[in-house]
């Protein structure tokens, strides 16, 4: 209790400092942890950056119709995103590269356009502009697909992203807006704690003039956005909280209705669970509820509607969904891709399993051989998925027996 | 388990068991990083066993912590001049061979003894700042969380201030978040205590 008391007073007055300055405080993974939950030993998984060869990719189960392949090799391939000619930009987390991968005569090959950034986990395209989102700051190389073999230097867009500089979350997932913005988030600096004014949103920005503005907050963080086909409303997936329990809380899928809107962190969790610690402090009922309850502890991270014509009538502007799985929680979940169906009014009727196979066994450390990250639409309608975890990339198509 | 026993059912049955489909290869892999390995030897000594308080003991590490920290010196992810030329030309098999065959050998020769104040102190503190949870109860290493136990004292000293001090590279802040908390004045006996566990 008196912890709980100490922790919240020194994160309410305190917490513009380093996080350096507490050597009194539970280190940020740790927040928030339960006394049963003190000597747990779950800790999170690393992906094997050196690559793995002979992935079972026979393993992946698909719906009837479908069929899964690999695709392409890409060191701790993370975010995806698609140039007007059909070349893929794939980022990293870990590494410090950003690739490119060409087509050619059915094959594909792989060529590195910027070397030795800092997690440039965010990537998106904005008239054939490439924006990339490090750690700290945005840069751009301008008409890259023109220019794979002899990539332009690098501009500055903004800098500053890295508030704490400090170990949680400091990685961001980047998208380019119908209305040729950029959105980002930056997330919360620890597992639960009060955030400052740019931390634990997502942030737009204007990158002609370089303007920021928070957007929403609330977000505890997001790796994944995209914009509904017809509505053009943001979506996003956030993870929710850890050491609130093994099926608590749900991580989320939100939309965006209107500019600087809430969702709730560090006060409510999934829309109606007041947190523990911060709870007395925020109602949920100023906060906007997910869209959708995706599971605890599965990890969403990349999105992706569907608007492509390849895959059958019914999935047209359905949104897919590639969940990481969980390390918090001792029965493991996620490591899929899952499929999410919309009414015409942008409502949630169904989420069910799309790809799955990369979860070997729910209770062995690892329980997986595989991570899905971010998923892709490729020209012709087939669907990518990237796997961190092995480097790898696996494409979904779909073809009409007769 | 005895450590050997341990490495033989890593190396044997569990490989196969989770990863099937390279059963195959790890044999060669083993042999292959062996060979490849010789250039390492001068400074991180016999089968991975160093002698040297600054530079560390390999043998027995988990292969993926290995394989992933040649991969961050290579790409300068990292940063140590010496490791970078050693890492600098490896290709990615050739450092999952290396990994292989050091985290196949025995931790031996591990003589240091910590001092006598440090050694409930130092029990101490690795319960009180969660050094337990993750590199397993008697930290030996789990998965690709390094074996921190009998490894040599001054390069423990050195990675605990580079984490302190937020220089270290962390892959997902971890270690930055654990060493957030850990006083300055605790790091020397931590790593001093570690620095004696033997292998149980």
């Amino acid at each position: 209790m008196l912890r709980t008391i100490l922790s919240t007073v020194s994160a309410f007055s305190l917490s513009i400092f380093s996080l350096n300055t507490f050597a009194e405080d539970p280190p940020p993974w740790k927040q928030g942890i339960t006394a049963e939950n003190e000597k747990s030993p779950l800790h999170p998984f690393a992906p094997n950056l050196t690559g793995v060869d002979d992935v079972p990719v026979s393993s992946l189960k698909v719906p009837a119709g479908f069929k899964v392949e690999l695709w392409a090799s890409v060191p701790n391939a993370r975010s995806m995103t698609l140039g007007d000619h059909g070349t893929v930009f794939v980022s990293n987390r870990v590494g410090r590269n950003v690739y490119a991968v060409v087509e050619k005569n059915s094959a594909r090959e792989v060529k590195t356009i910027a070397k030795g950034l800092t997690n440039p986990n965010g990537i998106a395209l904005i008239d054939g502009n490439l924006f990339i989102a490090e750690r700290d700051k945005i840069i751009k190389l301008d008409n890259i697909e023109a220019n794979l073999d002899n990539p332009p230097t690098s501009q500055l867009v903004v800098d500053g992203l890295d508030p704490t500089n400090g170990p949680g979350h400091f990685w961001k997932y980047l998208v380019a807006g119908p209305d040729k913005k950029l959105y980002f988030n930056i997330g919360s600096p620890q597992n639960i704690t009060l955030p400052n004014y740019a931390q634990a949103v997502i942030m737009r920005l204007d990158p002609k003039t370089g303007q920021m503005e928070r957007l929403a907050t609330g977000v505890r963080n997001s790796v994944g956005m995209d914009f509904h086909p017809v509505t053009k409303k943001l979506w996003f997936t956030e993870h929710g909280r850890d050491w609130l329990g093994e099926d608590s809380p749900n991580d989320e899928l939100n939309t965006l209705t209107q500019n600087g809107e809430n969702f709730g962190f560090p006060f409510c969790h999934q829309g109606d669970i007041q947190d523990p610690i911060y709870g007395k402090y925020g109602k949920c009922s100023d906060s906007t509820p997910p869209a959708l309850k995706l599971g605890a502890h599965v990890a969403p991270l990349g999105i992706r509607f569907y608007t492509g014509n390849m895959f059958p009538a019914e999935y047209k502007n359905n949104l897919f969904i590639a969940r990481h799985g969980s390390w918090n929680r001792t029965s493991k979940q996620g490591y899929d891709v899952m499929r999410v169906v919309l009414d015409k009014n942008g409502k949630v009727v169904k989420y069910e399993p799309f790809l799955t196979g990369f979860l070997t066994d729910d209770k062995a450390d690892p329980p997986m051989w595989g991570r899905p990250v971010d998923v892709l639409q490729l020209l012709d309608g087939s669907l990518l998925v990237s796997d961190d975890h092995t480097g790898n990339i696996y494409r979904i198509s779909y073809s009409k027996k007769l | 388990m005895s450590l050997f026993i341990r490495q033989f059912a890593i190396a044997v049955f569990a490989t196969p068991l989770l990863f099937g489909f390279q059963t195959l290869s790890i044999a060669a892999d083993v042999a292959a990083g062996k060979a490849k390995a010789e250039q390492c030897s001068a400074c991180h000594g016999p089968n991975g066993n160093s002698v040297n308080p600054e530079i560390p003991a390999l043998a027995g590490q988990p292969a993926l912590m290995i394989s992933n920290m040649l991969f961050y010196y290579r790409e300068g992810i990292r940063k140590n001049e010496i490791m970078r030329a050693m890492a600098a030309n490896l290709s990615n098999k050739e450092m999952k061979d290396v990994a292989a065959f050091y985290s196949t050998q025995m931790r031996e020769n591990a003589s240091y003894q910590s001092k006598v104040e440090n050694v409930q102190k130092g029990a101490l503190l690795t319960e009180k700042y969660n050094c337990t949870q993750c590199h397993g109860p008697q930290l030996q290493g789990v998965q690709h969380i390094p074996r921190i136990a009998g490894q040599q004292p001054g390069y423990l000293l050195t990675q605990l201030k580079g984490f302190k001090a937020m220089t270290r590279e962390d892959m997902d802040g971890n270690m930055t978040s654990a060493l957030s908390m850990v006083k300055y004045e605790e790091i020397e006996p931590i790593a001093d205590y570690l620095a004696g566990l033997k292998t149980p």
